[in-house]
């Protein structure tokens, strides 16, 4: 590739760009995960006791649930670890 | 001799990134992007996604970036510029940065789980456990140390406060500007970065002075309401906005540390047990990681690369720039601040003392003695030495077109963000400790539990007792406490790091993690036995309740430090028995 520094400034201030979206997304991003964690509890949340309503619902979506399913399983077992995630996610540092 | 330093310490970052950081990527980790990371793997689009190397290397950093690279260092001219700088620079390369790198990649080999989860996997569950209570009480005196830093600048220049106050106005309206009006996220931004800038002209006309006490009222509030509102309203904006100051301060300090071209005023070498800590003559070694404390390697690193970072590592060849990359980019902060205060700290405390009418008695032969105590008495030590020579420092360059006053609040700001951010997300974080920890109580004592985890109760404690801490005003107890606590974490982070490169990955140079382990333990272990044995007696005979609390809190943190010890040792050397 051809070394230029003005190519070398857009690319830098290109990612400095995607860094200052991607620190803006990540907090709200988490919003969006406890929305999805009560969705796969409401539609799954019979199969560990709970009494949800639409079970047919979770049975006719099941075919469609696989990733669902695998992040939900992730999720329970990281449920109990989230110490670094928080200090990650809220960047805490001396 | 400024330019020298910067440049000697950027061939140093560089020659041993290729060399002695590839050698643990290749040799020790064996890094293969032929592994697929879990970002890809366990892709969820939430936690586990992936992320441009240089997208994740800026996260990381701002999330690592803190204000002790700032003050350890200054603090540390106590024994002239020369054993400070060579403890960031050693500790950097082979104990922090190595710290920072295993803890990303054993993580990324677990799954991206926490190395709190590693070390309960390889070396025991309590050692586990015990994170949550070292994070707890280094939550403490986070709060305790660094309200007492932003206490005393706010105190010493006002209008640093005044722009600080300001600052969060303007985070507030950027909150609103991109989350109700939903306006567009680049011109949100340069408004975001206007404000930022009318807040610092603002802070400069309109100072506000209060008194030490005061401010540590209004900080106390501070923290328990920055806490309890939604994160999008003043966190994350606010977050943000400081990312601005502090790319602008790294790149205004960097570029007047290079053209600087100035000798060094400080001397390279005092006394190997200068007065500092408590007014105590206080040795080099082993006091030196709770002096510099993250400056040169820090505990909260292992959390933050094995929380979020570790998921979004898009390959496994990444982790070298980010992990280890990354360290050494704070490292490179505690060398500008290093050249700043050894070009320009002299000068600074004479000007201060000529104004103040204080007979100035500073030398080389006297400074191991009078450094600390004149410092502190013209009000201008750690941080606020930091801010007046960085000032100074840009102004003896051509940047000097921006007037010093701006650009004493503009570093004012920069280590205020760095400070305040950690102070405002502790409560987070000891609400989920203090849950945890309390969770035995559960079964046999459902009343204290309830007591204890209830979000008001345990957002206080740590915010009530920090606070109480810092209104003694007894920082270079406080500060090496902060650093005992900090640096105890990284100590039990890096024997996982060292555990796990000798029994999950069998590498014959598992000795490059296991020597700095033990190097860490032994050093860190001595330093809190002397901190615990010198300085605190005097403290405690002075204020009896401070006292009693940092060391109620030393003996626990120096109890639980030889349980990990054991820990290690019947894991490691039962497992190299075994081998045999």
């Amino acid at each position: 590739m051809k070394f230029s520094p003005i190519s070398l400034l857009r690319e830098f201030l290109v990612r400095l760009d995607d860094h200052h979206r991607e620190s803006a997304a990540a907090l709200t991003a988490v919003e969006a995960r406890e929305l999805e964690n009560i969705f796969a509890l409401l539609v799954l949340g019979s199969f560990i006791g709970l009494p949800a309503p639409p079970t047919f619902l979770a049975v006719e979506l099941l075919p469609f649930m696989e990733r669902e399913i695998r992040i939900l399983n992730v999720r329970a077992e990281d449920a109990g670890d989230m110490l670094a995630e928080m200090c990650g996610m809220l960047g805490i540092d001396g | 001799m400024t330019t020298l330093i910067i440049l000697v310490g950027l061939a140093i970052y560089v020659l041993l990134y290729f060399l002695y950081g590839k050698k643990l990527e290749r040799d020790v980790v064996g890094a293969t992007d032929a592994n697929e990371a879990p970002s890809s793997r366990l892709y969820d689009g939430v936690d586990y996604i992936p992320a441009r190397k240089a997208v994740l290397f800026g996260h990381h950093f701002s999330s690592i970036a803190g204000a002790a690279p700032i003050i350890g260092p200054a603090l540390a001219m106590a024994y002239g510029w020369v054993p400070g700088l060579l403890w960031v620079w050693f500790g950097n390369v082979f104990i922090g940065a190595v710290h920072d790198y295993l803890a990303l990649m054993a993580s990324v080999r677990y799954d991206g789980r926490s190395i709190q989860f590693v070390a309960s996997d390889l070396m025991g569950k309590r050692t586990g456990t015990a994170f949550y209570w070292l994070v707890f009480f280094l939550l403490i005196l986070v709060v305790a140390a660094f309200s007492a830093v932003v206490g005393g600048m706010f105190v010493k220049t006002p209008a640093i406060a005044s722009a600080y106050v300001w600052s969060i106005v303007a985070a507030l309206i950027l909150g609103v500007l991109i989350y109700r009006v939903k306006m567009n996220f680049t011109l949100a931004s340069v408004i975001g970065v206007i404000m930022l800038a009318v807040a610092i002209f603002l802070g400069v006309e309109f100072p506000m002075p209060a008194t030490y006490e005061t401010w540590m009222y209004i900080l106390f509030f501070y923290i328990i309401i920055a806490a309890a509102i939604p994160v999008n309203v003043l966190l994350q904006p606010r977050d943000y906005q400081n990312s601005f100051l502090l790319y602008a301060g790294l790149i205004l300090g960097l570029l007047a540390a290079v053209f600087a071209f100035r000798g060094f005023e400080v001397p390279a070498f005092t006394s190997f047990s200068p007065i500092l800590t408590g007014g105590k003559p206080t040795p080099f070694w082993p006091a030196i990681p709770l002096i510099i404390a993250c400056g040169s390697l820090s505990g909260f690193h292992s959390l933050v690369a094995s929380g979020t970072t570790s998921k979004q590592l898009t390959k496994e060849s990444d982790g070298l720039l980010i992990g280890y990359g990354a360290m050494f980019t704070e490292g490179f902060l505690s060398t500008i601040v290093v050249v700043a205060i050894a070009g320009f700290g002299f000068t600074a405390l004479q000007t201060a003392a000529a104004e103040k009418g204080i007979e100035f008695t500073l030398t080389a032969s006297t400074w191991a003695t009078q450094f600390t105590p004149l410092s502190s008495k013209l009000g201008l030590s750690q941080a606020n030495l930091f801010i007046q020579s960085y000032a100074d420092m840009v102004a003896a360059t051509w940047l000097s077109v921006i007037p010093t006053q701006y650009v004493k609040v503009l570093a004012g700001m920069w280590v205020a963000a760095f400070a305040l951010t950690t102070l405002d997300t502790t409560n987070r974080l000891a609400r989920y400790c203090v849950s945890e920890m309390a969770l035995p109580l559960k079964g046999t004592s459902a009343g204290l539990y309830n007591f204890l985890t209830n979000r008001w109760i345990a957002s206080l404690i740590p915010a009530f007792i920090g606070i109480y801490l810092a209104y003694s005003k007894n920082f270079t107890i406080l500060w090496p406490s902060f650093g005992a606590a900090n640096q105890l974490i990284a100590s039990i982070a890096l024997m996982t790091g060292a555990c796990w490169v000798h029994s999950k990955l069998q590498s014959r140079f598992c000795h490059v993690a296991v020597i700095p382990a033990w190097i860490l333990w032994v050093t860190v272990t001595a330093a809190l036995v002397w901190f615990m044995w010198v300085p605190l007696p005097a403290n405690i005979a002075s204020s009896p309740v401070q006292g009693w609390t940092v060391m109620g809190i030393s003996i626990v943190m120096l109890i639980m430090n030889f349980i990990f010890i054991v820990d290690f040792v019947k894991k490691y050397y039962r497992e190299q028995v075994q081998s045999k």
